[in-house]
């Protein structure tokens, strides 16, 4: 399966003033140099380029993982695009991974934001406070979708409980279609501690005389929040959203598990298909179904998806600090 | 802070270095050994693993000079790696395969016929040894079989259903003297649930398809009325009651559809609760699904003759009985079965009785993708009422038929 590597090319440093070029050295560390990097580039050529090359080309093939492949041409992507019998829940994954991502990422950003600008406010413990929410983002996969099954368990749930507390009634959210994608979505917002790390990190880079001069000009909290602190943090707001919509398109694990985490429960994609993301689809067609090609071929279909809405947003989006 | 996450992945990397060194040491002391390698699903039972070893390590000394493998992959993930291992050509010489994927990798080559006199048919169940077969020939053996059967909770079911319209008034009483339980637990529009679905039909004399005349049989009347009886009872079994974790063995549901597995489970963790199995009931005639495991011999694997014999080993008379109990399901070694049909509990009787009306899957290679993709949708199309019984089964029907290519 392709996975998309963002890469950025580093600026060119011009050479620093006072350093000189020793001549008769510039090939030694030209090898030194490729020494380097040959750990990370052997690693990217055999486990990035050459499996994403390889997909493309059983893209359009016929394969079942077992036998020769057998070369289709095209037909891979158009019978994805246009026949509804063999692929009846193809439009329908895309659907769901849209909608996922449309409510995941803005949650994602306000949950991290909000917690970011609590831990940068307080004195004492900021420490503890930062290790106990960025804990979500270290803990297995697995545990967090048998745990998330838990509280979402629709007699015995503790976020039942805690939703009674306030009047609003019980809900069976992993088994009402349309409760689905807004429970997945939270789980994500629950695990945005590296978000939240990184909005920190912009918060603390906001010079305090700005501030300052915020509070003498006679703006209130809610003002510096909206005119100084919101422009400022949006180099880093433009980064987690091309990073955060580029990894809800590829959401698969947390729906794998909560949708089979009982072993005996196959993986559908949920009740009626409301959890179908677009990646759990191509597991299934690649290792449930023996259908490799088409299952490349939509990986494709991902990879040209995220490079154009990548590009977009890089094209149209504010990026500077303001 | 960096320094000591450096520090550990370090020691990480390091730990890791030494078990694979320690890990190829062992293997390095077999010498010459002709060495067969075995994969099998994760176990499932509290047993399993002495059981295994068990017979391993009796196959070793009646073979001198042999050592297996036996490598153990979690169900969930076994089939994605076989399928890489087979893209990769590091095939195990023998292994579990899933019974509606046996016809799929025999009709494409991948798994070797069994050859005449390896196995003999008189010796085992019918219904498990026909998941094996593919054009009346025989590609693997099978293991052990397994099917779902009626489990009820006897404070709330004091005599369990034997037919449909007992089941029925049975799971409305229950919900109408205590609103908080549910009647049963509704299998759901998934492809487990689609995978039950067949033993219902077949309880009212009904079928899925007729594979020799290439036609669509589960939008006939048997299979809407199979798939109406589900919907009759989601009344008197609120999704929002049986949709709790384990909500039978909490006793938030009298009865439930589910295989022998529970059976340990819920004696294990539940100890408590008073419960009991039955045969499913049935409208016309007594049916039931199956599954269970097959193990077939790889065609890019080794020592051929040798995986013939391991398995062998596994379905005799001697072990089968063990070993299927500890895979979770029961002995497809008639002999081994009859003879043991005693020690198995109270809750198991049903499951044996089960067994004997069961009907193995269609041995159509794209079966797993219509189970999924088309069968399970139509289920909970029904169930969550977008549609009825009928028009989402003739719908599912029609899907069917163009996938496969079939008229009628």
């Amino acid at each position: 399966m392709a996975s998309p590597v963002v890469a950025q090319r580093p600026a060119e440093t011009p050479p620093g003033p006072g350093r000189r070029r020793r001549p008769g050295v510039g090939r030694r560390d030209h090898l030194i140099g490729w020494l380097l990097i040959a750990p990370a580039l052997v690693y990217f050529i055999i486990f990035l380029l050459y499996p994403a090359l390889a997909a493309l080309y059983y893209s359009f093939t016929e394969w079942d993982l077992h036998s020769a492949p057998i070369w289709v041409g095209l037909q891979n992507y158009t019978d994805l695009f246009f026949d509804d019998v063999k692929y009846p829940h193809f439009w329908k994954s895309i659907q769901v991974t849209l909608q996922y991502t449309l409510v995941a990422v803005p949650l994602t950003l306000i949950a991290a934001l909000g917690q970011a600008l609590l831990i940068n406010a307080i004195r004492r413990g900021s420490n503890l406070f930062r290790l106990l929410l960025f804990l979500p983002v270290v803990t297995a996969e697995a545990a967090v979708g048998a745990i998330w099954r838990w509280l979402y368990d629709p007699q015995y749930g503790l976020v039942n409980a805690v939703l009674g507390l306030v009047g609003i009634p019980r809900q069976n959210w992993l088994n009402t279609p349309e409760l689905v994608i807004p429970a997945l979505a939270f789980i994500a917002a629950w695990q945005c501690g590296i978000s939240m790390i990184i909005y920190l990190a912009g918060l603390k880079s906001i010079p305090e005389s700005i501030r300052e001069a915020a509070v003498i000009d006679g703006a209130g909290p809610v003002q510096r929040f909206f005119k100084v602190i919101v422009p400022m943090l949006r180099p880093t707001t433009f980064y987690l959203v091309v990073t955060g919509i580029i990894a809800a398109l590829q959401v698969f694990g947390l729906v794998y598990v909560i949708f089979s985490g009982g072993g005996n429960r196959s993986v559908t994609g949920g009740p009626e298909q409301s959890g179908l993301a677009y990646v759990l689809h191509i597991y299934l067609y690649a290792f449930r179904y023996n259908a490799m090609g088409a299952a490349c071929a939509m990986s494709f279909i991902l990879l040209v998806f995220i490079m154009i809405i990548t590009f977009v947003q890089f094209k149209f989006m504010k990026q500077e600090a303001s | 802070m960096i320094r000591r996450v450096t520090g550990a992945a370090a020691a990480a990397v390091l730990l890791a270095g030494l078990a694979a060194c320690g890990g190829g040491s062992e293997e390095g002391g077999a010498g010459s050994a002709t060495e067969l390698t075995y994969w099998m699903f994760q176990d499932r039972t509290p047993q399993a693993g002495e059981v295994v070893e068990k017979i391993r390590t009796d196959f070793e000394k009646a073979n001198p000079g042999v050592k297996v493998n036996i490598v153990k992959i979690p169900k969930d993930d076994y089939n994605t790696k076989l399928g890489s291992a087979l893209a990769g050509n590091t095939v195990p010489d023998v292994g579990i395969l899933d019974q509606p994927l046996v016809s799929r990798f025999a009709q494409e080559g991948t798994i070797k016929e069994v050859p005449a006199g390896t196995l003999n048919e008189a010796d085992f169940w019918e219904g498990a040894l026909n998941t094996n077969k593919v054009g009346g020939k025989l590609y693997g053996f099978p293991i052990d079989h397994t099917a779902v059967a009626l489990f009820y909770n006897k404070a709330l079911v004091p005599t369990p259903p034997k037919t449909w319209d007992e089941l029925k008034s049975i799971s409305a009483g229950i919900h109408q003297k205590d609103p908080k339980v549910a009647g049963i637990v509704v299998p759901k529009g998934d492809g487990y649930g689609a995978w039950m679905w067949p033993g219902v039909v077949g309880g009212n004399g009904g079928q899925m398809v007729d594979e020799a005349n290439k036609k669509i049989l589960f939008d006939q009347p048997q299979a809407v009325e199979a798939l109406q009886l589900w919907v009759d009872l989601l009344p008197s079994s609120p999704r929002e009651i049986t949709d709790s974790d384990q909500a039978f063995a909490n006793g938030l549901a009298g009865m439930m559809i589910s295989g022998p597995w529970d059976v340990a489970t819920i004696k294990d963790q539940f100890p408590d609760l008073d419960f009991s199995v039955a045969p499913l009931p049935y409208k016309t005639t007594p049916a039931g699904n199956i599954g269970g495991e097959n193990a077939v011999v790889f065609t890019k694997g080794k020592n051929e003759a040798l995986a013939w014999k391991w398995l062998q080993h596994l379905t005799n008379a001697t072990n089968n009985t063990t070993l299927a109990q500890a895979l979770g399901g029961f002995p497809v070694n008639k002999e081994a079965a009859e003879r043991d049909a005693a020690t198995f509990g109270e809750q198991q009787q049903a499951f044996l009785e089960q067994l004997k009306v069961a009907q193995a899957r269609p041995a159509i290679p794209q079966w797993i993708q219509i189970n999924d993709e088309i069968i399970a949708p139509a289920l909970e199309s029904a169930l969550s009422g977008k549609m009825t019984a009928q028009e989402s089964l003739t719908d599912a029907a029609n899907k069917t038929r163009a996938l496969l290519g079939w008229n009628s």
